[in-house]
């Protein structure tokens, strides 16, 4: 999967973990869940490995504005809310 | 052109395209120069024009909305939160409207560059190249792969045609790469040069230098993953298809799995 930053034009490719993860980010599960529950279930590897290059990677798509780190769940705008 | 309308243009021209964007606004004619310069041509006989209209920031749309690019009544539509253009190809025109923010205009240029490209049977591709010794090689891999540092690498008798977005044209029953203004981390703008093209390599950083046969359909999926490509159109992406299996096919694709240091150039031949 190929995804552009809308801030600078800047393409990720990303791999089959990484294009996972994109997918997986719905602003309410956490990080660890998508490891331990997507990641260590479909591709061998090392739990604190993946969870290592998962934190950075969601830190590397962040500082591009791509994707919004937050320690609380994102809720989703509702309907008419400026 | 006629002369009076050669004065509010400046043609850019990527993989011998020249493309002529007019515009009332000086600052932003001199904002087109400053980035795209090595890429800018007299505007006397562009294959297309593009009148571009600037809109204010507080008119902003939404910056996170998704690339749209499809075609409506024989009219190319391009649209981003930053930008949204028309574009007949037949007759070579178009109009963009767009905020100052130069990356909407990289943008639109891309993707016009794509569609274009997809007829001809070449693609833009998510890869750094470079020339020596007169032919091209294709660095591609996913972000982190190595992009950046194998053009950060390369040695004074290679010439960089881009960190970020490489330009890959049909030549008869071979491929050119041309050089692209379109910079990564780098930061630098690449060469307006072509060369036919010896090898696309498939980045892996790893312990050791070495070069690896890839299979054709495994060498087709990844070329597919890292082709640009936007527009929601079954027949242009199935002549996009087809132009990575015939790339595929004449080209040879080899994984580099190399030690981010200046020594991998010596296996790149």
């Amino acid at each position: 999967m190929m995804i552009m930053s809308a801030v600078d034009s800047t393409f990720f490719t990303l791999n089959e973990v990484g294009t996972l993860i994109w997918q997986a980010a719905d602003g309410c599960t956490p990080l660890s869940d998508i490891v331990t529950r997507r990641i260590c279930l479909e591709f061998e590897v090392d739990p604190d490995q993946a969870g290592r290059d998962a934190e950075q990677f969601v830190s590397d798509l962040s500082q591009h504005g791509i994707l919004l780190v937050s320690e609380h769940p994102i809720l989703p705008a509702s309907p008419g809310a400026p | 052109m006629s002369p009076a309308s050669q004065l509010d243009a400046v043609a850019i021209e990527i993989g011998g395209m020249a493309i002529a964007l007019h515009t009332q606004d000086p600052r932003f004619r001199a904002l087109l120069e400053n980035r795209y310069a090595g890429f800018i041509k007299t505007p006397r006989n562009p294959q297309f024009e593009f009148e571009v209209e600037l809109f204010e920031p507080a008119e902003t749309m939404r910056a996170d909305e998704d690339v749209q690019v499809r075609l409506e009544r024989g009219e190319w539509l391009l649209r981003r939160g930053d930008f949204q253009a028309r574009w007949d190809a037949k007759a070579g025109r178009g109009r963009i409207r767009q905020s100052r923010n130069p990356y909407a205009i990289d943008s639109v240029l891309r993707i016009v560059h794509t569609l274009i490209l997809a007829r001809q049977g070449g693609f833009l591709v998510h890869a750094a190249s470079a020339i020596r010794g007169g032919r091209a090689f294709l660095f591609a891999g996913v972000s982190g792969g190595g992009k950046t540092t194998i053009s950060r690498l390369a040695p004074s008798d290679a010439t960089l045609l881009t960190d970020e977005i490489s330009y890959v044209r049909r030549d008869g029953d071979a491929y050119r790469a041309c050089g692209t203004p379109f910079a990564g981390e780098l930061a630098r703008v690449g060469e307006n040069l072509s060369a036919p093209l010896s090898t696309l390599f498939l980045l892996e950083k790893g312990l050791e230098n070495r070069i690896e046969p890839v299979a054709e359909a495994e060498a087709v999926r990844l070329l597919l993953r890292n082709i640009l490509f936007f527009a929601e159109d079954s027949e242009l992406v199935n002549l996009v298809f087809r132009s990575a299996c015939e790339f595929v096919q004449r080209i040879p694709v080899r994984r580099l799995i190399f030690v981010p240091d200046e020594r991998v150039w010596a296996i790149i031949r």
